[in-house]
């Protein structure tokens, strides 16, 4: 019985690792958008996190957010940390209410609710972020904190972050509908044999 | 692309820095990155640079590589830098160009502001191009072990990245199989409209996703076959060991620390 518990331990610990493999890989195949400037790009990473999310629970939907992450700065050569951690803070608060949602609700609609939700908070959690924390920290970080100033800062959260952040929610969950609809079986059976 | 995803940024070699121990890499650029920011005169920064570029030739890597690394920053290195041409007024009017004064401190600050940001990127990509993403992975294990005493899962998380790093290549080769078996399908994420873009990329993630869990299956079991039963009492293939060349770079490195501060203001 012991032995059991160890050994769906150690295949969900795989499991979230093969998935922020997958994340990373989806991460690099970002597609740009015609209509974007190019540093904006659009990618899938998020929909690992969030079948591990679905599949496990919201912690595990983090840990695949975190490896893909960490492998980002181990592979690029960490030059550009503040992003990453960005990174990694919208990517947790859009997979967080989808699982918590889908957890108690379960089914199609909850999982919608949950997306909408999710977009709703990364779009309005990074504008706070980058208002408050991030623009102030880079420009701290290149000795010209006039470049935080209120207007500025306004500017660019409200003509850059919040815009691509809620396109970037839509398009993955536009994504993600159709992608749930036809592995509900599929996730559910995973479920059930992993639950142990 | 596939390349560099599969070894990063290493470049293999036989230098004094690749051979150190990735522990005392990591601590050296971990404490550089702070007191970039204590360095506020030319001999403090002149400390700095001399340590950077000494660094750097040791490892006797190509400067082409070194300057690769540094391509996604360059544009920001020359904003930050004409940014402060026009945004500081300190110091002697030094000309006027196009309506703007140019400002002796401006030029002062944009330079050493410039030289921080070159001196961070550098030294931090020397870290990846001297060490395999795997070794960076063994000495953030062993760093992290403390936290072990908290229940934070570190064997758990190193397990994690190891196998990532292992199955990039494969995952890599799989995605690009599935794409172009879709592609001669039909089904193509690359081109047309974007409702049709997102609605070709499901067909490329239900296989992915499917095979992955088997994989992880499959390697779940391997493992256990041969009695894998978690961290405790493991015994490893790669071991780190501090040696005296370690020891000396570390000593170097505290008294570069100790000529920063007494440097300071100056």
């Amino acid at each position: 019985m012991q032995r059991n518990a160890q050994s769906s331990k150690l295949l969900k610990t795989i499991i979230l690792a093969l998935l922020g493999t997958i994340s990373l890989v989806l991460f690099f195949l970002n597609f740009p958008l015609p209509f974007l400037p190019p540093y904006l790009k659009i990618d899938f990473s998020e929909v690992p996190a969030l079948i591990a999310a679905l599949i496990f629970s919201p912690l595990a939907g983090v840990v695949v957010e975190g490896i893909k992450n960490l492998l980002y700065l181990l592979v690029s050569g960490a030059a550009d940390p503040i992003g990453v951690a960005a990174n990694f803070l919208a990517g947790v608060m859009f997979i967080a209410p989808v699982a918590i949602l889908y957890h108690k609700f379960k089914g199609v609609k909850s999982i919608i609710s949950g997306l909408v939700t999710g977009t709703m908070v990364m779009a309005i959690g990074m504008s706070v972020l980058n208002y408050y924390v991030v623009l102030p920290a880079y420009a701290w970080f290149i000795g010209a904190p006039e470049m935080a100033g209120a207007t500025a800062k306004w500017v660019a959260v409200s003509a850059g972050v919040l815009p691509f952040n809620l396109l970037k929610g839509v398009i993955v969950g536009l994504l993600f509908i159709p992608l749930f609809i036809k592995m509900k079986a599929w996730i559910e059976q995973k479920q059930a044999n992993l639950a142990a | 692309m596939n390349n560099a995803l599969i070894i990063g940024q290493y470049v293999p070699g036989e230098s004094l820095v690749h051979r150190l121990d990735p522990r005392t890499k990591i601590t050296v650029i971990f404490f550089f990155v702070f007191i970039v920011f204590l360095a506020n005169s030319v001999v403090s920064y002149s400390v700095l640079v001399i340590f950077a570029l000494l660094s750097m030739f040791i490892t006797r890597i190509p400067i082409r590589f070194i300057l690769k690394g540094l391509t996604p920053v360059w544009f920001l290195i020359v904003f930050t830098f004409i940014l402060h041409l026009i945004v500081t007024n300190k110091g002697t009017v030094l000309m006027d160009l196009f309506g703007f004064s140019i400002y002796s401190g401006a030029l002062i600050q944009g330079f050493a502001i410039s030289i921080r940001f070159f001196l961070l990127i550098l030294v931090t990509s020397l870290l990846t191009l001297t060490t395999t993403p795997i070794e960076i992975t063994d000495a953030i294990e062993d760093m992290l072990h403390p936290l072990k005493k908290l229940r934070f899962p570190v064997h758990e998380l190193a397990l994690m990245m190891s196998i990532s790093l292992r199955f990039i290549p494969t995952l890599m080769q799989e995605t690009d199989k599935i794409s172009k078996a879709q592609a001669s399908r039909g089904v193509d994420f690359r081109t047309g409209p974007l409702k049709e873009r997102i609605r070709a990329v499901v067909p490329l993630l239900v296989p992915l996703f499917v095979s992955a869990f088997k994989r992880a299956e499959e390697l779940a079991m391997a493992m256990e076959a041969r009695g894998y039963q978690g961290g405790e009492g493991r015994t490893k293939l790669r071991e780190l060991k501090l040696r005296k060349r370690d020891v000396m770079i570390l000593l170097l490195f505290i008294a570069v620390v100790a000529v920063l501060l007494v440097t300071r203001n100056y």
